[in-house]
This record gives structure tokens, sequence and C-alpha cells, in this order.
């Protein structure tokens, strides 16, 4: 096993000197200010890092407060300490678990920013989440794991171009349109919505433009007026449902 | 070799650092209550001790002899090592376990530092504090042992600077053992409280019935346990002039004085054995 390069556990030490990583909750010590808690970290990391410490609160914007008592800080605010802390170490590799937990919209958009500027400087960021929607907006690759193993990784498009998209369908008689449709689009699974005005049509691979143009022109030769054609894309939820046992699943 | 290479070096080595030492110290001295409380035991109690003395004497000389005679010096010296012993058991359980309780641990982990450094700095860092404290409440005794002592009552001798300085010296060697043990046993149970009341079982309960009593079968196993070897190096300044170890006094057991050698493996055992049992865990427990 490497990491960074390394061999670890044999080169643990040097491996982590440019990870920086927030695990659960993140914690500190209640009793001493923001500042204070990033001091101690910095003297375990040793090197430059009580220099960066200005830095990092200036960039997780804890500066106003870093001289508040942690105990007075928000969830939200030991999130961003949390991430301070990692930025001491100048990380080449940032493992964030659940970094939005506790965050308001506001502190959630900051906070995505923050990654996606940590990722522009060329920084790695592996972030753990079970906020699909979370990891959608934020992540540029997933890896499922499921049951201890990473069972599908890759860039979320491929992924989720693999899973199918959808075509929604508003019209005038929709079980008419259900028909001519089903009669002859195979593969394809047809569904009316539930309430009734309109349809659903899932296809096993990515819409072309083309097909889109192709269910409309059914749907007219059928004698039935289209309203409107909606082109959807399968979303990482749906499509972490469709290659897990999760669902139904209590373990 | 890079800059980083030669920071990553260092995190690895198992000696403390500076600024580990200070940040550990920063950590202790921002608690308010456990300062506070440490000061009160260590310098607050001989000030109160003797203050009240000195009123007692000043408002009727003839009723209450000096405040600074050898035998309130003795009570002075006993009621500091019993409750400075208390204080440094709290400190040094508080130093080996807030890493834990307030989360600190994982995020120290993460910065590959070396867990033995991370426990041993640890030590400096709640010394730094308690020692100092002790010895400034012990000058209070000795100063007013020295300048508030006449007139003495008849045959009573004051401690000479030396005796004073050996009272000192063994009282600041009982509260490094008892910081020592105290960080070990909080580090091994992950916590401060029941480490704090063992130690005090110990102490007030454990040691002088060990003393005090022979256990059948137990083939004088109580030289092992470290306050007998402590009452064996007790000054005689500490015992009201009792002389029966190498140190002078106080305690008459029920067995043969052990020699010097003896309670000087007994007592750096204790500091030893606990200090790797605290490090122990420390490196190995889970983060």
């Amino acid at each position: 096993m490497s990491l960074l390069g390394l061999p670890v556990p044999a080169e643990r030490g040097r491996a982590l000197t440019r990870v920086g990583a927030i695990v659960d909750e993140p914690r500190f010590h209640g009793h001493l200010t923001g500042r204070e808690n990033l001091q101690i970290l910095a003297a375990a990391r040793g090197g430059d890092a009580d220099r960066q410490i200005g830095p990092a609160l200036d960039r997780t914007r804890l500066t106003q407060r870093a001289g508040d008592k942690v105990s007075a800080y928000s969830m939200g605010m030991r999130q961003r300490l949390g991430l301070a802390a990692c930025l001491l170490a100048d990380p080449q590799l940032l493992i964030l678990d659940e970094p939005m937990n506790g965050l308001d919209p506001v502190g959630m958009h900051e906070m995505r920013d923050l990654l996606r500027d940590l990722t522009g400087e060329g920084r790695t960021v592996l972030l753990s989440s079970h906020l699909l929607d979370e990891v959608e907006r934020s992540c540029d690759q997933v890896a499922i794991v499921d049951h201890g193993k990473v069972i599908r990784q890759g860039p979320i498009s491929e992924l989720t171009g693999g899973a199918g998209a959808a075509v929604e369908v508003q019209c005038s008689d929709p079980p008419a349109a259900a028909r001519a449709l089903g009669q002859a689009a195979a593969g394809s699974r047809i569904a009316l919505t539930e309430d009734g005005l309109g349809l659903t049509v899932t296809l096993a691979a990515a819409p072309a433009r083309e097909q889109i143009a192709k269910i409309n022109r059914r749907l007219v030769d059928a004698g039935i007026s289209v309203y409107s054609l909606r082109q959807t894309h399968a979303r990482l939820e749906d499509w972490f449902l469709s290659v897990t046992s999760r669902l139904g699943d209590d373990q | 070799m890079t800059a980083g290479s030669v920071a990553a070096g260092r995190r690895g080595s198992w000696l403390p650092t500076w600024p580990l030492i200070g940040a550990k110290l920063l950590d202790l001295r921002k608690r308010r209550i456990l300062m506070a409380v440490t000061a009160a035991f260590t310098v607050g109690l001989p000030v109160l001790f003797y203050g009240v003395r000195l009123i007692y004497n000043l408002a009727d000389p003839a009723q209450y002899g000096p405040a600074g005679t050898p035998g309130a010096f003795a009570t002075a010296g006993t009621l500091m090592d019993e409750f400075g012993l208390i204080v440094a058991v709290m400190l040094g359980a508080t130093a080996g376990t807030p890493d834990l309780a307030d989360g600190m641990f994982r995020h120290l982990v993460i910065t590959g530092r070396s867990r033995l450094a991370l426990y041993l700095a640890r030590i400096p860092a709640g010394l730094s504090i308690l020692l100092p404290l002790a010895a400034a409440g012990f000058t209070v005794a000795c100063l007013v042992t020295g300048f508030l002592h006449s007139p003495l009552p008849a045959g009573a001798v004051t401690p000479s600077p030396g005796a004073m300085t050996g009272a000192g010296l063994w009282l600041e060697l009982d509260l490094i053992v008892g910081f020592t043990v105290g960080a070990g046993l909080g580090s091994l149970m992950g916590q401060r409280t029941v480490p704090v009341i063992l130690l005090i079982v110990l102490e007030i309960i454990i040691t002088p019935a060990l003393a005090d009593h022979a256990l059948p079968g137990f083939v004088n196993g109580e030289r092992l346990v470290v306050g007998v070897a402590m009452d064996q190096l007790k000054p005689a300044a500490l015992a009201g002039g009792i002389t029966v170890g190498p140190g002078g006094g106080p305690r008459q057991l029920h067995l043969p004085p052990m020699p010097t050698w003896a309670v000087a493996a007994v007592i750096g055992a204790w500091i030893a054995g606990w200090t790797a049992i605290g490090a122990w865990k420390m490196i190995n427990r889970d983060a």
C-alpha cells in the first residue's frame, strides 16, 4: 500500500507530511481558542506549520472568531476549523469525512467553493459522504464502497451516463402515448407520471437529440398532442441505488 | 534532503520538541479550574496555614507561639505532601487524558508525529507548572520558619537551610512520582477521575496499612509500594525529628529499613514503569 508515492506504514511519517484529514466530527479542546488549537496542531506538525495558521484561518473565514473559545463555536465553525487544521500541512491530499455536516446553506456554498479552489491548486480532495447530492455537486470522480469494498469508481458523468437517461413527456393522452411508444421503443421503460398528466420514457442509453425527435414524431403520428419533451439526466443517487445492495438492506 | 523530509524525520523522533512541550503547557495552563486548584493546594495551603498561625500569634502571643516552629514546619510539609500529591495526580491524569476526551488525539495522530513524543511532552509540560508552584509554597514555609520562629519552645531547633532544602527536594520528588503515575494511569484508563481516586486510596489507605502491618505470605512486598519507599527517604525536618529511614524518618515500619539503593530503585521503577505503561497505551490506542 502506498500513499502519495510512499510505502505505508514503513514511510508513514513522511507520507503524512502532506496529508490533511478530518475523520468524523471535528472536535477540539473547548477551553482553548481556535487559534490556540491550531497552535497545538502546528507544534505537532513541526516545520513551518505555525506560519500557516494565519492563512488557514483567513481561508476558512475564521480570522474574526479565531480568538473565541472553541466551546462557543457552532458545528459549522468547527468544520471550518477542522479544514483549517488540515491546511496547516499545506496538503497534497485532503481527506474529509462529511465536511458539509452542520453547515447552513451559505456555509455549504462556501465550503463547496473552497474545495473547488483547493482542487484548482492541484490538491486532491477525497470527500467521504452519504449526501450523494452534495457529492454530485462537489466531486469529479466517485468511488462507491459497499460492504467495505470499492465496487465502482470513475468520473460521475461516465458512471451515471451508463445508467441510462429519461425523457419526460407532457401530452394530451398519456395512456395512448404509452401504448404508441411501447409498441415501437424496445428496450426502453415507459411509465405514467403520478399525476397522470404525462409519462416518463427511460432509455437504456443516454438519449441523443435524434431519439427525442423520434419520440415526438411517433406521438404526433399517433394523433397525440405533445406539450413538452424534457430530457433528464440520471442522478448519482439513482445510479447508486441501481448498483448497490443497500436498498432495503438494513446492514 | 528536503526541508519537508527533515520535518518529517523530526516528527518521527520519540523526543518531544520544545514547541510540542509548549503546546501541552498551553493546553494545561488554560484549564483555569485545574490551575486554581493546583495553586490553592501548593501555594495557598502553606499561605493559609502560616497566615492563621501568624494572626493567632499576633492576637495573643502568650497563648499562641510563633508561626515558624519546627513542628509547624513538619505539619506544613505533611499538608503540602498529602494535598500536593493529590494535585500532582490530578494534573498528571489531566495531562494524560484530555486529548482523547476532547477529540484532539485523532488530529494529533494524523500529523504523523511520534506518539511516544506526544506522550513524553506531557511530562515536562505538567511538571513545569507543578514544581515551581510547589517550590513557591515551600519557600513560604521556609521563610516563615527561618524568620518568624522567635521565641522557640525549649529544646526546639530551627531546621537548617540544608535540611529545608532536603525537605523541599523530597516534596518535589513526591510530586514527580504522583504526576508520572497519574499520567500513566490516566493514559491507561482513558479518563482522569478513577485514577485520581485509585491513587488517593493507595496513598491514604493502602500505603499506611502496608507500612504498619505485616501481611502473611507477602514476603516484605510492602517495600515495592512507592509510598513506603518515599517514607523511607522522608527528611527528619518533615517528620518532627523522628529518624528511621535513610532520609531521616518518619514511619516506624514493621520491617527493617530499606537501603538507599533499594528505595531509589523502587521510586525509579514506579516513575519509569508508569511512564512506559502510559506511553505504550498511547502508542497502541486506536485513533
